[in-house]
């Protein structure tokens, strides 16, 4: 988890469900294919969102990773 | 050795109730099962009316409302939304995912405004998701229907709002989060599970004082709401998923949970009513009609914006996020003035009938509306999964 390098990181701090998902579905479209967003959150919901989302619409949930008071996650566009 | 052994196994215990989220439906079966218990055991769940009953003691003490409401740690509806409130505090401190959260301005706007839709909503319906939704139709009143209506209106009409806002509002810098510079800094999230001990037992010894006191069925509902709060925050079940992420990602995994827990609830209730041991006309609402139809629809706008619903708000803003704990005021506020708007125009007794649905389609039928209607829900929308027909893009 920590080398992946991301292409663009998307502040989702603070915000509550569903701000984040719907950020994170805007933000994804300006990436190319297999480019990777770094998403930077604190709602608890996000760890499953975030995942179950990108299941449904075919990007890759990299991971998540722990920093202080927040989550970063990883998404590779499809 | 034994010792270590119920060591062990309390870890494991711990570890499955609070290390990952429970599921959806695990949910929906619980909440319905919840819902049939406490109609056993005193009234039906419900959430508006004790946030209403806090409002109105603001506003009793300022003069606007002239008789004293009725007292907050002995009224039904109030000490179930207490109980909700300390039950999913408890349940987030257990799960170390309790947190004061800021938010950015635009989403503290939201949740203000958010809470106004919801009060006046909640107001011309008597009730939210719970109360004039899902607990209604559990208790076989026509007005869930309608209020259903109302709520896939708002909930497209809200999505479409906050569509508009990220096109419209390019994301301001919402780094709230400092990093933290002393790492040797006491960490607090290792005694949040301690902390949540201690809100249950101080739930439980609550509950026994009432007991001791004669107000047994009044500490009964404090653990209900309690049982009812950890069952949320676990699953973070949100009704408001149920009507929104169907127009949003497609996901309908939350309407089936609830198809499920009304069914469950739905079969309880009727039982009890057929029998004669709760009188029919419980919680058979006079809002079917333009009450819960407008009133649903201004509810779902506003829950959206907020993030939010009744339930939603109360679980959401125990868990530490300042943008519901703004939604949850200006919502009970809104909904105390706008009833004693409606109250002192005569308004209120005209916002729909009451409507018992076994006297209309008797028991067979009436259980089988309510099955039929919630099983077209849920094909609709299995089907738009799939085939994402109502997933509005971005």
């Amino acid at each position: 988890m920590d080398d992946i390098k991301p292409n663009e990181t998307l502040d989702a701090r603070g915000l509550s469900c569903p701000m984040p998902l719907l950020k994170t579905k805007k933000a994804i479209e300006k990436l190319a294919s297999g480019q990777i967003l770094e998403i930077l959150g604190t709602d608890p919901g996000t760890a499953n969102d975030l995942p179950k989302w990108a299941k449904r619409s075919g990007h890759d949930f990299l991971g998540e990773k722990t920093d202080e008071g927040f989550n970063r996650y990883f998404l590779r566009k499809k | 050795m034994s010792n270590n052994f119920l060591s062990i196994k309390l870890k494991e215990g711990y570890r499955f109730l609070f290390h990952q989220q429970w599921p959806d439906m695990v949910g929906g079966v619980l909440l319905g099962l919840l819902s049939i218990l406490i109609v056993m055991w005193s009234r039906p769940w419900g959430i508006v009316g004790g946030m209403r009953n806090w409002a109105d003691w603001i506003f009793y003490g300022v003069g606007i409302i002239p008789e004293a409401p009725q007292h907050p740690l002995f009224f039904s509806s109030s000490i179930m939304d207490i109980g909700l409130l300390l039950g999913a505090f408890a349940a987030a401190l257990m799960a170390k995912e309790f947190a004061v959260r800021p938010s950015p301005k635009l989403e503290i706007v939201k949740g203000f405004g958010g809470g106004i839709l919801m009060g006046v909503g909640s107001s011309l319906a008597m009730g939210c998701n719970v109360g004039a939704f899902y607990t209604t139709l559990i208790n076989l009143s026509a007005n869930g229907f309608t209020m259903m209506a109302g709520l896939i209106v708002g909930a497209y009409i809200g999505l479409r709002y906050l569509l508009w806002e990220l096109e419209n509002f390019p994301a301001p810098p919402t780094a709230m989060v400092k990093p933290k510079q002393n790492v040797n800094a006491f960490d607090l999230k290792a005694v949040q599970p301690y902390a949540g001990g201690a809100v249950l037992l101080g739930m439980l010894i609550a509950a026994y004082i009432y007991n001791r006191y004669d107000y047994t069925e009044i500490g009964g509902l404090l653990l209900f709401g309690m049982f009812f709060g950890i069952v949320l925050q676990r699953c973070r079940f949100c009704f408001v998923r149920a009507f929104r992420d169907p127009f949003m990602t497609g996901d309908a995994a939350v309407v089936k949970a609830v198809v499920v827990s009304i069914l469950i609830g739905t079969a309880g209730v009727a039982i009890m009513k057929w029998n004669g041991f709760r009188p029919a006309s419980l919680y058979v609402v006079p809002t079917f009609g333009w009450g819960s139809l407008l009133g649903g629809m201004i509810f779902g706008i506003g829950m959206v914006i907020a993030g939010g619903c009744g339930s939603g708000t109360l679980w959401r803003a125990a868990e530490g996020h300042l943008k519901l704990w703004v939604a949850l005021i200006s919502f009970a506020f809104t909904n105390s003035l706008m009833n004693v708007f409606l109250v002192s125009t005569g308004l209120k007794a005209k916002l729909g009938l009451a409507v018992f649905l076994p006297d209309v389609f008797g028991w067979q039928g009436a259980l089988g509306v309510i099955a039929l209607v919630l099983f077209l829900w849920y094909f609709v929308l299995s089907w738009n999964e799939e085939t994402n027909k109502f997933t509005v893009g971005i």
